[in-house]
């Protein structure tokens, strides 16, 4: 029974080493400080009809549970990430 | 990304943590419309709001123009130091990626890939939040496993269609890309238990093989036998190959 433990030790830790993504072993660079990238922590809104975005302005969209969020990818180059509640939901968009 | 409360350094492509106290723990995506045009998405959501943010004095809902105009014509990847080696694309090739999990139980197979807890319409989870690799879990002799597959949809494959029936580690998908507007969905191609196929689009709309018509960015049918059905979305990123490439090796790319 001993055996069989081991082996099955050893099949998962070969298995394992087998599926680890690549990019696990990627040199982590760090470039900027921490926050030197504000992330947007409290997040404002303003209805569609008083939004002032050309038409054809890029936005990221989210949608749950009956409630919509749209974000500008021009503002989001700043930011990068907005916390924030859509639908009662807890998320990160991220770009 | 950073987490203020531990500092652990996240991917935002995976959703997981690679460094830090949080190593390891893994984010759920949620499905949503990765990009579009302002003037598409607020007529399809009407009653959306709009990110507001302080710019010189005054609040804004967007800028003029894109910071990363350059970056995006340019051929480099922007990252230093790193080779990237998968050349089946170009590395600044944009792509749709897309994952599709599937949990097998004992002996049957579950198939409920992107299975939801919601309404099984928008969002996505990660079920059980595994990390989506093959992995399993589970006690009591009730082992789970998980397999995932990764699909690469070159933007080129849009030019002259906005629709691509496909399938994904068993699971019939529709991938819908709208050139002009930018708009990006990954549905499950099933209604009532049973595969559908799209034939036609017009815009965002879409008719399959039943002559119901979808509107592809919100999911839902608006006339026909399906009327009032509304589609599974799948979580899904426009990215450029390289990064693609990178964090999951093991993708396949559409071929018509």
């Amino acid at each position: 029974m001993k055996h069989y433990t081991l082996i099955l030790t050893l099949f998962l830790s070969l298995s394992l080493c087998a599926t680890a993504a690549d990019y696990d072993n990627d040199p982590i660079r760090t470039l900027l400080n921490f926050d030197d990238i504000p992330a947007i922590i409290k997040p404002q809104f303003v209805p569609a009809t008083k939004a002032k975005l050309d038409m054809d302005a890029p936005v990221i969209g989210v949608t749950f549970n009956d409630e919509s969020h749209a974000y500008s990818i021009y503002l989001l180059n700043g930011h990068e990430i907005v916390n924030d509640v859509v639908g009662g939901e807890k998320i990160a968009t991220t770009w | 990304m950073y987490d203020h409360q531990t500092r652990s350094l996240w991917s935002h492509i995976t959703g997981k943590a690679i460094q830090g106290p949080l190593k390891g723990k893994q984010l759920k995506p949620l499905a949503s419309m990765p990009q579009i045009e302002w003037n598409k998405w607020m007529t399809n959501y009407p009653n959306t709001k709009v990110l507001s943010v302080p710019f010189r004095g005054s609040m804004v809902e967007s800028l003029s123009h894109d910071t990363y105009q350059r970056y995006h014509a340019s051929r480099d990847t922007g990252v230093s130091g790193m080779k990237y080696t998968d050349k089946r694309l170009p590395n600044k090739s944009l792509v749709i990626g897309v994952q599709v999990q599937r949990k097998y139980g004992e002996d049957r197979l579950d198939g409920e890939a992107g299975a939801d807890g919601q309404d099984g319409t928008d969002g996505q989870d990660g079920a059980d939040g595994q990390d989506g690799t093959d992995g399993q879990d589970g006690t009591d002799g009730a082992v789970a496993h998980y397999n995932t597959q990764y699909s690469a949809y070159p933007l080129i494959q849009f030019a002259k269609t906005a629709i691509l029936n496909d399938t994904v580690n068993g699971v019939p998908l529709l991938i819908f890309h709208d050139k002009k507007s930018f708009a990006t969905a990954v549905f499950r191609r099933i209604v009532d238990n049973k595969v559908i196929l799209f034939t036609s689009t017009d815009g965002h709309f879409a008719k399959d093989n039943s002559d119901t018509e979808w509107n592809l960015i919100t999911g839902e049918a608006t006339s026909g036998k399906h009327k009032g059905k509304r589609l599974q979305r799948l979580s899904s990123v426009n990215i450029y190959w390289f990064a693609w490439a990178r964090f999951y090796p093991e993708t396949t790319i559409y071929k018509p």
